[in-house]
């Protein structure tokens, strides 16, 4: 299962996810993508779908503890990453053969790409929302926290309003982030995807 | 004291935290971790509040505005449908926020601990399995190789007038670019290196040796010390209210 081609993934897939928070902030996005590596490893492993699972849960929780360090609120959407990587392995895995070799302009790829990031945002905000309920009091630093606001003014519960600000705002995150991974792994070279599914060979010291 | 005593210090003082103790358990906590900080960290604490500080009075800042500035109640009135005031806003978003900058400050005390050990050296210590010890310590290299690889990609596209240094639509739009730039450059150097540096340089075996070689024990010297207070004062703090409340 855990080939050093696949560990090598894990870590690629961690680092991507740590090192877009840079992209991120130096274009000064109004996004997070910070799943693109968790997505874009179940897709190489696919069709393997076990295996697409256990390493981007693997590269997701990689990522959150290093990233922890930076940002030290981010380990606590640890269960969401579990989620991402289930969802992924389950249905983005699925699209991994339109996203490799279909057109992007094309209404399967286009269509893939809006199921697989819509099915994520809602799931990843229904996981999501306790922890920001809790821990930040439904007001985390994005601008997703004025939606919530707005809910409340309204006269919301607390837990209905971030519910309801994450279904808002989770949703187009992730199709973008469903579009970036699809992209990679389309750019990806054959010969990598070849050693992710080559046996481990005998070491040889 | 190892870094799994001090990991496993610093989990049980958040879980602490997080259960919101009342005002005798948490002041038993607050002197609990200065404890930690005035023995295990000595100078460094100050900068763990500072960097602990840096993170949580921006949020604060937000927080305030938001709650205090535009909804102008707490939660607990907004359930209640009662009356709501700023006042009970702001009480509310300092309890979130003291929460907050405690959980970031014992983190930053846990790593500035070993601020004298390389990543490479804490990793190694840890009682970890040699399989995750190894994915750790290549993910760290990799960051770097991706930092290196988004810096030269950003430039070069900031060049090409592809990328703007400022907020822009241009950014939104070909942000695909330099991410795929970097991931092309990470796989590129990646595939290279298993398929032609690792195996002739034997670089995973020797990577399993040096990280197996420590053999790190669980637990050993200070932490004999601090993790069987901890825990005895974790049972005080859970207790210590309820007591009075009888």
């Amino acid at each position: 299962m855990f080939t050093t081609p696949r560990l090598i993934l894990i870590a690629l897939g961690a680092a991507l996810n740590c090192a877009i928070g840079t992209v991120v902030y130096l274009l000064k996005l109004p996004v997070f993508l910070d799943s693109i590596g968790t997505i874009l490893v179940a897709l190489l492993l696919a069709p393997d779908r076990l295996a697409a699972f256990l390493c981007s849960w693997a590269a997701g929780w990689i990522g959150l503890a290093l990233s922890g360090l930076i940002n030290p609120f981010l380990p606590w959407f640890a269960m969401t990453d579990v989620a991402i990587s289930l969802v992924a392995a389950l249905l983005c895995v699925g699209a991994a053969k339109t996203f490799r070799n279909g057109l992007v302009e094309t209404p399967p790829f286009i269509g893939q790409v809006l199921l697989c990031g819509i099915v994520l945002g809602v799931v990843s905000a229904v996981i999501s929302v306790p922890v920001v309920v809790y821990l930040f009091g439904g007001v985390t630093g994005s601008g997703s926290a004025l939606v919530v606001a707005v809910f409340l003014k309204s006269g919301q519960h607390l837990m209905s309003a971030a519910m309801l600000s994450g279904l808002a705002s989770d949703p187009p995150d992730k199709i973008l982030q469903v579009l970036f991974a699809a992209l990679l792994y389309r750019a990806t070279p054959g010969e990598f995807i070849a050693m992710l599914r080559a046996r481990e060979p005998e070491p040889s010291r | 004291m190892t870094p799994n005593g001090a990991f496993t210090l610093g989990a049980i003082l958040i879980a602490l935290g997080m259960g919101v103790p009342g005002p005798r358990g948490v002041a038993v906590l607050v002197v609990l971790t200065l404890a930690f900080a005035a023995i295990e960290v000595r100078g460094a604490s100050v900068i763990a509040l500072k960097r602990a500080a840096m993170v949580v009075l921006p949020l604060a800042g937000f927080m305030v505005v938001v709650w205090v500035g535009i909804v102008g109640e707490s939660p607990a009135q907004i359930a209640a449908d009662s009356a709501g005031t700023r006042a009970a806003a702001l009480a509310y978003v300092a309890t979130l926020c003291g929460r907050l900058f405690f959980i970031v400050a014992v983190i930053q005390l846990v790593f500035l601990r070993f601020a004298k050990l390389t990543p490479l050296q804490v990793i190694r210590a840890l009682a970890l399995p040699t399989t995750l010890k190894r994915v750790l310590v290549i993910t760290l290299s990799l960051i770097g190789t991706l930092r290196h690889a988004i810096d030269r990609a950003h430039i070069a596209l900031i060049a090409a007038g592809t990328l703007t240094r400022s907020p822009s639509w241009r950014n939104m739009i070909h942000s695909w670019r330099l991410i795929q730039a970097v991931w092309l450059s990470a796989i590129t150097i990646m595939v290279g290196r298993m398929r032609d540096k690792w195996p002739v340089e034997h670089t995973i075996a020797r990577l399993d040796d040096m990280l197996d070689d420590a053999g790190p024990a669980w637990f050993s010297g200070d932490d004999r010390i601090w993790l069987p207070l901890t825990l005895g004062a974790a049972v005080v703090i859970l207790v210590a209210d309820r007591i009075g409340a009888v």
